[in-house]
């Protein structure tokens, strides 16, 4: 065996034998009387009587410790979680103090716990104790009808307690009281006295006595009554009532208080189930002294004629014990069904409603009653209108009745004519006609003779028809009778000058003048002009400079008259823009002086009169006396009037917003609204002197491009002399960057980019100039982007344009600093500028080559630019719409195409290595040209992010942009 | 309503800001108030009975305008930190954090579902928030204002806004349709007449000019306090009978709706006062200054 031991390895632990467990069993026997006790208290082990070992330390018993020790339950202190389901249920544990009790501590708890002996039972409460005991154990042997434990009344005491018997013995006999009953004769007898001596006090009290007396003497009769057994058995204490709370109705409610039947049936039942014998007999009214009802109830053992106290007083029994009686009553009267159904419903009856609810006794519910609103005293029911009163006042006269014309044709005619004459000349004319065709036969229908009611209705014809023509003259709608009117015949109807299309000559600078005058012109051509009907008399202030004049009235008319105003541009030119704005001002003033004129006759006199005294062309009102005070008011008239100015732009709320606001989107389904006038205002200030800005503007965006790039190797360091040179001359060169999108955008150069020429090149130098440095930040921000992909960084945008193509994560700050610190920056400038040495024609195809991304982009202000700046060719848009199909073909064709233009560039002074280092990135803009449309779902977002982008002059500038393309194309 | 209605009488003093009180507002049934300040805190008042309810902190810089929606269950602020905090009110926790303005944040408007939230920046735009969905991001940016936008209002279907450019923009967002009022002046504040046919603008030229909505007529204007430099607020009563507003040398103006006279004024703070708002119902009034008071004003 023990070789064999050293041979195996085992692995767990044995299994022990039956016999080494007795053996241990002794063992420990025989250590528990023998030497362990001498061990000291810390080495001894505690075993149980098999010879287990007990306690166990925290981290060897774990949690079977307490299996046998502790806890005397299987699973110990084991956690366990509490799982119920629909099928399995988990019984609910009534838990008690024995359950946690060990047996010996059962045991003990047992031999220490008090009781009375049943000899000592005074008020038999151990016997009633013991008797439930036996009733419930014997109840769960057996089974019964009664579900649950035996009631505690049921149950009375087995054996006759202590106190009961000393009372028996003393003479006290069962269900009565045990007060004294000398008591009250005590009481009875002081009160004799009492009597006695008010008695001897006064005679008067005499008959009193007498009659209390007798009174006294009935009280004591009735007193005396009660001493019989019926009525002495009833004088006993109330028990406590012996009607305990059984149901789970809430305290004091009566389920049966309309349906007692029900009542009695449940009661029947009960007391069947409790003592058959005894409640029948007593359920029946034998006297009246006698017990109402054997058992339970409220005024139990309480006598008719005891007085009630206020212990006594059941608050809620009382209708219970009224119910209960009339259900007995009735029950012995007539145990028919019929009666008993008669007595709720009459009990229902004298609520007044349905059983069970109870006629409130105010109401909520009220009719609301509103006043009518109360009219003002002054009030007229009359209604004026506020419009052009005349007309408004005729329209709303009531036709008369339609009158068949007199039978003679002349007679119509002339009712006719006369008819259309006091019409158009009003009622003067009816009333001279009159006066003077008195005598006149023909004219009978004036005064009201033959054919009058046919002259009325044609008058009132007429009437009409002129008020819908001077409507129509107003307001410009077409009428009826004008549904095909053109738009130039519509035109020529409200006096509008039919739009010129502006001259061809782009590169004049009175094309770009001719350009803001003319959205000058359109913002203002359909305001509403001031009064339509009179133009006031024209008055010639400025005599001596005709040419003033001239303008003065072309402004007066402007004035009064709605329509396009004509702006000749050559006489305008020659003025400067100051020298215009001062003379519109004192037009506005003159003017203004003239119509006050108009009103009162004297004024206008001394408005004329002060006209020629003003020397001639005066540009001010160097006025006197009444004039002085008028010029301050019409200053403030004027102030007044251009303030508030109103303007009305189309406005595209987002579908989102519609939606939230509960509205239905005006725009849905409609393309993106026109692109939006900005005021006049932006147009003049950049008018005069907008080379500045655009300068400043075109330096920063050639500056923006270059975001410095890790890559800047010391061959390009070592250029940035030059190139900052370079990039200073190209923004110099800007002169006229108004014309530079006109040389892109407009029809001529648009037409055929294919068949673009050398022919073009030779175009003015100027012009040239500017499309070059158009072409230089398309270009550059074409290829910083593409070299921005290769390099895995994001460049910023450009222009406009390339807004959608990039994000713009520099800040503002930087860029100045990129700009101030050009040997980092200067390096992707150096880049864009060698790109930049191209022709308008690859600028042009450049440009068309952006095209097909941005719309993919699309929303916002710049695809409405793009869009008519497409509009404007057709052939153009035609061929943009192909290439934002094909757009990767084609970019690639036109790469090339540049290629083949640079290499015969004149304007080139490009080095050969310079070339060559733009032939290699152009290879990598090809290869990067093949990711751009993965990247156009990017770009959607990227341009979203930019219009939140935090660099506000950046959005100045391309504002700017804006509205310089805008004016350039108006 | 008389003259003798007006409230005058200082009623309560609600204290509790520290530093200049930019704005004060009656909730929707004028039982509660609002209002937010330099100490970058928004404080929920009793102000019929003087009590403090409520602070919320959250706002990095100055809180400059606060509206509660009609509910009262959600807050929404703003101000110099260029964000919009969405609160709840009860628990005081912020919901939502917008941002997206460039910078400052000058007033803010829920509309009348609560689903949106309007903004209104000195990045010169309006910019409208969407509580509804999960998203921080605008669901439209106006940016037709040339200049800061100092005040916006907001009826059931258009978004009004007043800018330092002297324009009042309504924007209709029934017919899509851009409204611009040129005043000529700069307007600090705007205000809806309670029938909602009018425009109340507090411009900078000491004057408040009094709009008819429909036709951009000028109604009337109102003159004799001082609003040279502050954005100082100015509101109709209740019943459309008076104008108010509060002037930068502390004091509280009157004005009658139709003749413009100055029918009350009276010294309400030491120093300029933010803010005025009118009780929905009663004859009271808050007003809130940069000496760091709100009072409770009552007849």
């Amino acid at each position: 065996m023990d070789s064999d031991e050293e041979d195996f390895v085992f692995y767990g632990t044995p299994i022990e034998r039956e016999e080494e467990i007795t053996s241990r069993r002794k063992k420990s026997i025989a250590e528990a009387s023998g030497h362990l006790r001498t061990l000291p208290p810390w080495k001894q082990e505690v075993t149980d009587e098999e010879g287990r070992r007990r306690f166990h330390g925290a981290f060897t018993g774990g949690f079977s410790a307490g299996y046998y020790n502790t806890a005397g339950s299987k699973e110990g202190w084991t956690p366990q979680s509490f799982t119920s389901s629909r099928k399995n249920r988990a019984e609910v544990k009534q838990q008690n103090i024995l359950n946690f009790l060990d047996e010996d501590e059962k045991t003990e708890l047992e031999g220490k716990s008090f009781g009375t002996s049943s000899e000592f039972d005074t008020f038999g409460f151990t016997a009633a104790e013991l008797a439930r005991k036996q009733a419930e154990k014997e109840q769960q042997q057996r089974p019964s009808a009664i579900p649950g434990p035996v009631p505690d009344e049921l149950v009375l005491p087995a054996t006759e307690s202590i106190g009961v018997k000393l009372l028996l013995k003393m003479g006290w006999r069962r269900g009565r009281s045990i007060r004294d009953s000398h008591a009250d004769s005590l009481y009875e007898s002081r009160r004799e006295a009492r009597k006695a001596l008010l008695a001897f006090s006064s005679d008067d009290a005499k008959t009193q006595l007498t009659d209390s007396e007798h009174g006294e003497s009935h009280l004591e009769s009735s007193v005396e009554q009660p001493v019989n057994d019926d009525v002495q058995s009833s004088r006993s204490t109330p028990v406590y009532v012996l009607n305990p709370k059984q149901d789970l109705h809430g305290l004091g409610y009566d389920p049966f208080k309309h349906a007692p039947e029900f009542r009695e049936r449940k009661r029947s039942r009960l007391s069947d189930n409790r003592k058959p014998g005894y409640s029948k007999a007593l359920s029946m009214k034998e006297s009246l002294f006698g017990f109402k009802s054997g058992k339970v109830g409220p005024g139990f053992g309480i006598g008719a004629l005891e007085e009630y106290d206020a212990e006594d007083e059941d608050v809620y029994g009382t209708a219970y014990d009224f119910e209960d009686t009339i259900v007995q009553e009735v029950e012995v009267e007539e145990p028919s069904g019929v009666t008993k159904d008669r007595r709720p419903r009459l009990l229902g009856k004298e609520q007044g409603v349905l059983p069970g609810f109870i006629v409130a006794s105010k109401s909520d519910y009220q009719l609301e009653r509103f006043d009518p609103p109360a009219v003002p005293k002054n009030f007229v029911p009359h209604h004026k209108f506020s419009g052009p009163l005349e007309t408004n006042k005729k329209f709303a006269d009531p036709p008369p009745p339609e009158v068949p014309p007199p039978g003679e044709n002349n007679m119509k005619l002339l009712i006719d004519g006369v008819a259309t004459l006091v019409a158009r000349c009003g009622k003067l004319f009816e009333d001279l006609s009159r006066e003077k065709n008195q005598n006149n036969p023909l004219f009978t229908f004036l005064t009201g003779g033959n054919g009058h009611d046919y002259y009325a209705r044609k008058l009132w014809e007429e009437r009409q028809k002129r008020n819908d023509q001077t409507m129509l003259a107003m307001d410009g709608k077409s009428s009826l009778a004008d549904q095909k009117m053109t738009a130039e015949s519509r035109g020529k109807l409200l006096g509008e000058k039919p739009l010129e299309r502006s001259s061809k000559d782009l590169s004049s600078s009175v094309a770009s003048e001719n350009a803001i005058h003319m959205q000058y012109n359109l913002s203002d051509t359909f305001t509403k002009s001031a009064s339509y009907s009179e133009l006031p008399e024209i008055i010639k202030p400025f005599k001596e400079d005709p040419a003033k004049q001239d303008r003065f009235e072309r402004f007066l008319k402007e004035k009064y008259q709605g329509g396009l105003r004509s702006t000749d541009s050559g006489k305008a030119s020659n003025m400067s823009e100051a020298a215009r704005a001062h003379e519109r001002m004192d037009f506005e003033a003159v003017a203004e002086a003239i119509g006050k004129g108009k009103h009162g006759k004297e004024s206008l006199l001394s408005t004329l009169q002060f006209m020629g005294v003003s020397p001639a062309g005066g540009m001010q009102f160097t006025s006197g006396g009444l004039e002085q005070a008028k010029d301050a008011q019409a200053e403030n008239l004027t102030t007044k009037n251009t303030y508030p100015r109103r303007e009305e732009f189309q406005w595209r709320p987002s579908p989102i917003l519609c939606k939230r606001f509960d509205l239905t989107d005006p725009f849905m389904g409609k393309p993106p609204p026109a692109p939006r006038m900005r005021s006049k205002m932006d147009s003049l200030i950049f008018m005069s002197d907008s080379v500045k800005p655009t300068k400043l503007e075109e330096s920063d965006a050639v500056n923006k491009g270059p975001y410095p790039t890790p890559q800047s190797d010391a061959q390009e360091m070592s250029k940035i002399g030059e190139t900052e040179v370079e990039v200073k001359v190209e923004v110099e060169n800007v002169e006229r960057p108004v014309d530079l999108y006109k040389a892109i955008f407009s029809d001529d150069s648009d037409d055929e980019a294919e068949t673009f020429d050398h022919k073009k090149v030779v175009e003015p130098e100027k012009k040239i100039e500017v499309a070059h440095t158009a072409l230089n930040h398309l270009r550059a921000g074409d290829f910083l982007e593409s070299l921005g992909k290769e390099l895995g960084l994001e460049v910023p945008p450009e222009l406009p344009y390339l807004m959608s193509k990039a994000k713009t994560p520099a800040p503002q700050k930087e860029i100045t600093n990129a700009v101030a610190k050009t040997p980092v920056s200067g390096t992707p400038v150096d880049r864009a500028v060698l790109q930049h040495r191209g022709t308008t024609q690859e600028g042009e195809s450049l440009k068309k080559t952006f095209i097909p991304g941005n719309s993919q982009s699309s929303g916002g202000k710049f695809r409405e630019t793009e869009e008519d700046a497409r509009a404007k060719s057709p052939s153009s848009r035609n061929r943009n719409r192909s290439s934002s199909w094909s757009s990767e073909d084609e970019r690639s064709r036109k790469r090339s195409r540049r290629h083949r233009y640079r290499s015969s560039d004149s304007y080139s002074d490009l080095s050969g290595d310079d070339r060559d280092r733009y032939r290699s990135k152009s290879k990598g803009r090809k290869k990067g040209s093949s990711r751009e449309k993965s990247s156009s779902s990017r770009r959607k977002h990227n341009k979203h992010k930019h219009r939140d982008s935090p660099s506000r002059s950046y959005n100045d500038a391309e504002g700017k942009k804006e509205k310089k393309k805008r004016r350039e194309r108006d | 309503m008389n003259q003798s209605d007006l409230p005058r009488k200082e009623a309560t003093v609600l204290r509790g800001h520290e530093g200049a009180v930019l704005a004060a507002r009656f909730n929707g049934d004028g039982n509660y108030c609002l209002s937010c300040g330099k100490d970058r805190t928004i404080r929920l008042w009793n102000p019929h009975r003087g009590i403090h309810i409520k602070t919320y902190k959250s706002h990095g810089r100055e809180v400059r305008d606060v509206h509660v929606t009609a509910d009262n269950s959600k807050l929404i602020s703003c101000g110099g930190d260029r964000q919009i905090y969405y609160w709840d009110v009860s628990t005081g926790r912020v919901i939502r954090r917008f941002r997206g303005h460039d910078s400052e944040v000058n007033a803010v408007k829920f509309n009348e579902y609560a689903s949106v939230v309007v903004s209104a920046g000195y990045d010169r735009s309006l910019r409208v928030w969407d509580c509804r969905s999960h998203s921080t991001e605008p669901i439209q940016i106006i940016d037709s204002f040339l200049d800061s936008v100092m005040s916006v209002c907001l009826t059931k279907t258009e978004i009004i806004g007043g800018s330092v450019d002297g324009t009042v923009r309504t924007f209709d967002i029934r017919i899509g349709r851009e409204l611009s009022d040129d005043l000529g002046q700069p307007v600090n504040c705007i205000s809806l007449s309670n029938d909602g046919n009018c425009i109340l603008a507090s411009c900078l030229d000491s004057t408040l000019r009094l709009l008819d909505r429909t036709t951009g007529e000028l109604l009337q204007e109102y003159k004799g306090h001082i609003c040279k430099s502050y954005k100082t607020d100015c509101c109709l009563t209740n019943t459309d009978a008076h104008v108010t507003g509060g002037s930068e040398d502390g004091s509280i103006y009157f004005w009658d709706l139709v003749d413009a006279s100055v029918v009350s004024k009276f010294q309400a703070h030491s120093s300029v006062v933010t803010s005025v708002s009118y009780h929905p119902k009663d004859n009271s009034m808050i007003t809130s200054s940069v000496d760091g008071t709100i009072r409770v004003w009552k007849t």
